[in-house]
């Protein structure tokens, strides 16, 4: 590691104070933010699109870029889910959880200065995990198969009996709609067409992006519409928020940050779970180990922080096993990982000595872009907040056309744009008998990685010789994340019981009084 | 009375605009060209397809405008090349055995005996037998000796059973029956490569793209493939070991059926100029992309015998879509 030290890492942060890295590192954060915030344009798109451009380019300057372009992206999405309910990127999901409620009690300004810090923060900590620790850590990740996997998509939608404690059932049923949703297409196993009811254009199934786009951002401005409201909300910005924020986090969340990254940066190095289940994941564990959970989803400063910091520490994490073993992360780190090999680069643990200053430079570019993100994301996240002085009836005419437009950008398929008025009208029905749009994302977007694991567990346990027991709870790994499972389900009875408890103790009090 | 005199030269002077244009329109491509991608932007078949780009604003005046059309594993984006008008200014990307596979067991909406004029083939990926470094495997007959051994046990990764490598796995179960494997799909190479890595399976049918990437981690024991290949020269092929197995992916470009003599004869002089080009060549490998040119229609009668192999082997295992 000295050796490293001084050949690379030194050079390597000195090659970032040159000018052109440092406006395509700035240029690159806009760019992302913007992508990011506007709903269907994801981190993907946004890095994807930039390749090409790329091979002009000097390789350092064009993955200094990307990276750049990637963290703005996956921070940007956090922007329009506090603004408008509207997850800009998958990941963002569990931010709407708290940034919306936030938003409605005119508090919009803390959401988006909650999510600009706590997001850099979780983006430093997955960079130092990548520095640092990367060998090790892609070696541990290659221990994750298709068990582990399927355990801790089930880990992950377990959520939904946190999420919705007081009314399990229906956040059980929405979340179970979900999954169903997500069987049309083509199946993962045997290649075959399911419910596709005919429809040729069916066979790619429901995209997530367009169904979420259409639980989300389409329902919410038909119930905007359906509102009295002048405005999507009050929004009161008051001197001295950023500070007030930065001081709460500093000390009231650190426990909840640390966590947060450190779970995200973990969640990343798996190759099959990205940003969407490590936000969901943190959520719930910062939701579980809080002392009071029922503030969760009331807008709590605490759910934005763990949400945002999750997934941007998913972004080093999922740079490990990109760079060390030539396995992405995650979808976006499988775009930059095309744009490596399109340089001629190739990873592998050679990465890090044969062009060890590249790589260096890379991962120094991470440091400083999540730096450099907190005052670019400052400029613009305080222009996007006026959104909500603009008139409710234009706000919503322009949610839908950009809705439309990123529906439309994913695969040039009018199917998308069909999909998302129909789970709009899902959501907007659905929201009024109480089902929870968030337990159907989770299933939407669970389900297909459930099933495709769980497909490969089976034909596993063909050749293993205790069958389908010893490849699903064989292992620590398993057995530890079935026990986590369990104690998840557990969590709302637990709850229940400790409140009433609480209140018998309470009422005890008061008699005696 | 000077209208009148000035109505023929207006009528002269449209009457030559429109044959220039008539003559313009005869000198293809006046326009850009789509090229339709069925795979998203970033992946293998795009990088391959950039690289292109980069050489055809070489040899032709009108450039290409990206449109990326993904989903259900190529088969819309297929589809939609076939649906194309065929005035040579939409083309695409398609891939073998994919195209086949898709109309086969999918009833996917095009036929690739019909449906496409191919311009020329420009990869050969051929399949690979990997196994994990350290791994007992010394040999392919070290494999084949354990599989006869313990029928059943061991473990081949794959990625997708309606697949290249599905099919490479259905040929050598029906030419090595006494060899019984167990068959494990995934979703795509990264999770395969995950699954041989960690120890879930004993070895893997991967591309050589692919293992390419992990030959630190992975030894390649055998390719099926005609013959040696220059990234991998110490590899066998399997058929140099004695086992009649030659399979893997291609990837082509083509126009929709019916597009004009003319506008195929340049697409194929076009490409083919850009696949002798040196300089695109050294750009393939630094990519890692197994370059090999294959001219229209010899790739169109390599499509013809393939569909009728892959037909019968699906049938035989009863995958055949009715």
């Amino acid at each position: 590691m000295g050796v490293a030290v001084n050949e690379f890492i030194l050079p390597s942060f000195l090659n970032l104070l040159d000018p052109l890295n440092i406006f395509l590192m700035i240029a690159g954060l806009a760019g992302g933010i913007v992508v990011g915030a506007l709903p269907g344009l994801t981190a993907t798109m946004g890095v994807a699109l930039m390749v090409p451009v790329t091979f002009s380019m000097d390789p350092t300057n064009g993955l200094v870029m990307l990276g750049a372009i990637y963290v703005g992206a996956i921070y940007g999405g956090a922007n329009s889910a506090i603004l408008v309910c509207t997850p800009g990127t998958p990941s963002s999901v569990a931010t709407t959880f708290d940034g919306w409620p936030l938003c409605q009690s005119g508090r919009a300004d803390e959401g988006l200065y909650t999510s600009l810090l706590s997001s850099s923060f979780g983006g430093i900590i997955g960079s130092f995990f990548l520095l640092f620790l990367a060998a090790p850590l892609a070696e541990g990740a290659l221990n994750f198969g298709a068990s582990e996997n399927f355990w801790l998509c089930l880990f992950g939608l377990s959520t939904i009996a946190v999420m919705s404690a007081d009314n399990m059932g229906k956040g059980l049923v929405s979340g179970a709609v979900g999954m169903l949703v997500s069987t049309v297409g083509l199946d993962p196993n045997s290649g075959i067409p399911r419910f596709t009811f005919g429809i040729y254009e069916m066979v790619q199934g429901v995209a997530v992006i367009p169904c979420m786009i259409g639980l989300f951002s389409f329902s919410q401005v038909l119930f905007l519409i359906g509102s009295q409201r002048q405005h999507i909300a009050e929004y009161h910005p008051r001197k001295g928020t950023f500070g007030m924020i930065f001081r709460y986090l500093a000390t009231k969340c650190k426990v909840v940050l640390m966590r947060s990254s450190i779970m995200g940066t973990l969640i990343g190095i798996l190759p099959g779970a990205g940003g969407e289940i490590a936000s969901i994941i943190c959520y719930n564990e910062s939701k579980r180990w809080d002392k009071d959970p029922a503030r969760y989803g009331k807008g709590c400063i605490e759910g934005v922080a763990s949400s945002e910091s999750a997934n941007n520490a998913v972004i080093g994490g999922s740079m490990i096993p990109m760079l060390t073993l030539g396995i992405p992360g995650s979808a976006v780190a499988a775009v930059l990982m095309g744009a490596l090999l399109a340089h001629g680069l190739q990873p592998g643990f050679k990465i890090f000595t044969a062009t060890g200053e590249l790589t260096y430079t890379f991962i120094a570019s991470q440091f400083a872009v999540n730096l450099l993100m907190i005052p670019v994301g400052f400029l613009l996240c305080k222009c996007m907040a006026r959104l909500l002085n603009l008139e409710l009836s234009i706000v919503a005419i322009a949610i839908v056309v950009l809705a439309y437009i990123g529906a439309y950008a994913i695969s040039n398929s009018m199917v998308d744009l069909w999909m998302v008025v129909l789970f709009g009208v899902i959501g907007f029905l659905g929201a009024m008998v109480g089902w929870d749009a968030g337990a159907m994302a989770l299933g939407v977007i669970l389900g297909p990685m459930i099933e495709e694991n769980l497909g490969s567990c089976l034909q596993l346990a063909q050749a293993a010789d205790g069958g389908l027991m010893t490849v699903m709870a064989g292992g620590y790994i398993n057995k530890g994340l079935i026990f986590a499972l369990i104690l998840s389900l557990l969590t709302p009875f637990l709850l229940k019981w400790k409140n009433a408890r609480k209140n018998k103790t309470c009422d005890k009090g008061a008699t005696n009084a | 009375m000077r209208m009148f005199k000035l109505l023929p030269l207006l009528v002269a002077s449209m009457l030559l605009t429109l044959s220039v244009n008539t003559t313009f329109a005869a000198d293809y491509p006046s326009k850009q060209i789509n090229m339709i991608m069925a795979f998203s932007a970033g992946g293998s078949s795009d990088v391959q397809a950039r690289i292109m780009e980069k050489y055809w604003n070489k040899y032709s005046n009108q450039r290409w405008t990206f449109i990326y059309k993904t989903g259900a594993g190529g088969a819309l984006g297929f589809a939609e090349i076939a649906r194309a008008k065929p005035d040579g200014y939409t083309i695409g990307g398609l891939n073998m055995p994919h195209i086949v596979l898709q109309k086969l067991g999918q009833n996917a909406q095009f036929d690739p005996k019909t449906s496409f004029a191919y311009i020329c083939q420009v990869v050969n990926d051929p399949q690979c037998i990997a196994v994990k470094k350290g791994s007992p495997f010394k040999s392919v007959k070290d494999i084949m000796d354990y599989a006869k051994a313990n029928p059943g046990k061991l473990t081949v990764g794959m990625s997708g059973k309606l697949s290249g490598h599905g099919l490479m796995f259905l040929d050598f179960k029906k030419k090595y029956p006494e060899a019984k494997f167990a068959d494990v799909y995934y979703k795509g190479a990264a999770e395969q490569n995950v699954a041989l890595l960690g120890g879930e399976v004993m070895m893997i049918f991967g591309n050589l793209n692919d293992v390419m990437r992990a030959t630190d981690q992975m030894d390649v024991l055998a390719m099926a493939s005609e013959t040696r290949n220059p990234f991998l020269p110490n590899v066998p092929t399997l058929k140099e070991l004695g086992y009649d197995i030659v399979s893997d992916i291609r990837r082509c470009f083509a126009a929709p059926a019916g597009i004009g003599k003319k506008e195929l004869t340049y697409l194929r002089d076009t490409f083919r100029k850009i696949c002798n080009d040196p300089d695109y060549l050294a750009d393939m490998k630094k990519a890692g992309q197994p370059a090999e040119y294959m001219d229209g229609p010899d790739f169109e009668a390599y499509v013809k015998s393939q569909y009728g192999k892959a037909e019968k082997a699906l049938s035989d295992a009863g995958m055949l879509k009715k």
